[in-house]
């Protein structure tokens, strides 16, 4: 059965407008359907200068990634019924965070290259010739690699982290979930060199912001952002302001119970970094002026000291 | 062929114990009780508004902050697990957060402490060293859902008296109530309208905008200059162009980070200067109390000309 739709279409071509434009393309098609079977069907009937990027229609390839009524997500994954709005539209835009080439289609290259910077492949330390057989990896530790080996690649995650779009340095989550694949694969050897890389693609840049969680693969990198930054820590790489964050935080919890702000902030930036300390003076001085300002002494919470065995049971390191 | 994965099924509505007898274990987090204690105080005024009980867990510690995770994966864990047995030695089956990101680090620990039970009997050998145990029986929601679940749009409507007279008002959700979904679980976490909802039944007219389930940087403001000024200001960006007068966040966090950067995202943003409420305070005002109890002249941007122009309130602020 046909039902009216409008696709509500992001329309540029990088190569004669200036400015982008919309179109609204309305065609007859099931709302059982998905959104990329739309697409095609307009591409073919209404519009063939539709663009957009398509392979395997099976959420397997990774290509058809684009803003869907404002989420980034695959095309040929999303149920036309789920996202269609009360005037019977779906919003069809780039991947925000790219720069636009034609239509839906960006310019992937950011993406790439985060990733190719991780040398992402094994590393062994010696030659396959040595060995008799195949390297072999035990079920249990193959088990942390399985999720990240579901990423198609299409940039979902990069295209919704809100730390991309304000500054493309960070490596977004992708390439730190790769990062993770390799530096807990027992078959690679650069371990060491992996977790000292990722750290200098600011790692520590993640947000906590779990966008990254509509993967539609479900990789869930955010967990896998969590436990690189742990391993960062276990290798000593503890001297930039994201470890010493996170050190300082488990340390004040030990000492009163509570995430003591004061401490934080002094031992996040450097006790002794006054330029960091200057950077951070003018929110300072215009909280303190409105009386925003936290306790100089933390008063412990009830039976604190529980907190100290969980701690000492747990084998927490603190800064 | 495609596979179909709908949208992750929302939590079944249950009424705990605490929604019969209006009492609930509060766990207030740590910006309320130290930089912010106009937001604890807030809280305490409202839920008398309310006519029901916060009983505050004293011996409570941090949540976690979603920093804790970054230096061992069970501490946190362990420390909710605390945290809930409390409850649990006070009758209280509820524990009632005011911050998103209280909300979604304690929701997550519980998940996984009721869904693995080696975990379980990790945390309670550890509670056992100090005569505690955990019996599983806590759910952890936040004050918004505690308005909406158990008190109701529509009570909640007739017990304002200083309705907020279309006030613009653009909802800010804070990442950790809404994501994962699967943590949280209690609305959508692309399309949430439960703020919207509140702000509606005060009195108000809901800004919609795309920053609204995005993120205010809070937690990386250190990490490096610059970061969470221009997250800052690209969402109060979008909210300012739709319209809106001032911000509802159900956190802390939030509040602090949208109320304290947008001076400095003015040069790349221009200037928004949105009054930012946290979530009990602009209840509170709505419900009748006192607006000088409410803190709001502890906001960095004063909410002042805003109210004052709105008929809310008179306040004499720079």
């Amino acid at each position: 059965m046909a039902d009216k739709i409008v696709l509500d279409l992001f329309r540029f071509d990088q190569a004669v407008d200036e400015v982008p434009h919309r179109d609204r393309v309305e065609i007859d098609f099931p709302e059982t359907s998905t959104v990329l079977d739309a697409l095609e069907y307009a591409k073919a009937e209404v519009d063939g200068s539709i663009s957009f990027r398509r392979s395997c229609r099976s959420a397997i390839c990774g290509s058809c990634s684009m803003n869907i009524n404002g989420t980034t997500g695959l095309a040929c994954k999303t149920p036309l019924k789920t996202v269609l709005r009360d005037d019977r539209s779906v919003k069809l835009d780039p991947m925000p965070n790219f720069e636009p080439m034609k239509d839906l289609v960006v310019h992937m290259d950011p993406f790439w290259d985060r990733y190719s910077r991780l040398k992402p492949y094994l590393q062994p330390a010696d030659k396959d010739s040595d060995h008799e057989r195949e390297r072999r990896v035990s079920p249990e530790d193959m088990k942390k690699l399985v999720a990240v080996a579901n990423c198609v690649m299409c940039a979902t995650c990069y295209s919704l982290c809100p730390v991309v779009s304000v500054d493309p340095s960070f490596a977004g989550p992708a390439a730190i979930a790769y990062a993770y694949r390799f530096i807990e694969d027992v078959r690679d050897s650069k371990r060491k060199e992996r977790v000292a890389q990722i750290s200098d693609d600011y790692l520590w840049l993640c947000a906590h912001c779990y966008a990254c969680s509509y993967c539609p693969k479900h990789v869930e990198p955010q967990d896998d952002i969590i436990a690189v930054k742990r391993i960062s820590i276990e290798e000593g790489l503890t001297n930039a302001p994201g470890p010493r964050h996170a050190l300082v935080v488990a340390k004040t919890i030990k000492q009163s119970g509570m995430l003591n702000e004061n401490e934080v902030i002094i031992g996040t930036v450097g006790r002794f970094n006054f330029k960091g300390i200057a950077s951070i003076m003018p929110l300072g001085l215009r909280m303190a002026a409105k009386g925003k300002v936290p306790p100089l002494f933390m008063k412990p919470v009830d039976k604190v000291s529980e907190i100290r065995t969980i701690y000492e049971a747990l084998e927490v390191p603190v800064g | 062929m495609t596979v179909m994965t709908p949208e992750p099924a929302l939590l079944p509505k249950r009424r705990s114990k605490s929604a019969e007898t209006k009492r609930y274990g509060f766990f207030p987090g740590c910006v309320a009780k130290e930089s912010c204690t106009e937001l604890f105080n807030s809280t305490l005024l409202l839920a008398d508004k309310l006519g029901i009980e916060l009983i505050e867990l004293t011996a409570a510690s941090c949540c976690g902050a979603s920093v804790l995770n970054d230096v061992n994966r069970d501490v946190a864990r362990v420390l909710n697990a605390r945290t809930y047995a409390q409850a649990e030695a006070l009758g209280l089956d509820d524990v009632i957060t005011i911050c998103s990101t209280c909300t979604g680090h304690m929701r997550a620990a519980n998940k996984e402490l009721l869904e693995d039970e080696n975990r379980m009997e990790q945390a309670n050998g550890i509670l056992g060293k100090f005569g505690a145990n955990y019996k599983g029986t806590v759910s952890v929601r936040h004050l918004l859902w505690l308005l909406i679940d158990d008190i109701g749009l529509d009570t909640l409507k007739s017990m304002v008296v200083n309705p907020l007279n279309g006030l613009k008002v653009a909802p800010f959700y804070g990442c950790h109530i809404i994501r994962p979904e699967s943590v949280n679980g209690w609305e959508s976490a692309r399309n949430p309208h439960s703020l919207e909802d509140v702000i509606t039944a005060l009195g108000g007219e809901a800004i919609d905008y795309a920053g609204k389930t995005r993120c205010c940087g809070f937690h990386v403001q250190l990490e490096k200059e610059g970061i969470a000024p221009n997250m800052v200001g690209q969402n109060m960006r979008m909210a300012k162009d739709r319209g809106a007068e001032a911000v509802l966040t159900p956190c802390p966090l939030c509040h602090l980070a949208l109320d304290g950067y947008q001076a400095d995202s003015a040069e790349r943003w221009g200037r928004t200067d949105l009054p930012t409420f946290h979530l009990p305070q602009l209840v509170a005002l709505a419900l009748g109390v006192d607006p000088a109890a409410l803190g709001l002249k502890r906001h960095v941007i004063s909410p002042g000309p805003i109210l004052q122009a709105r008929e809310l309130a008179q306040m004499h602020v720079a």
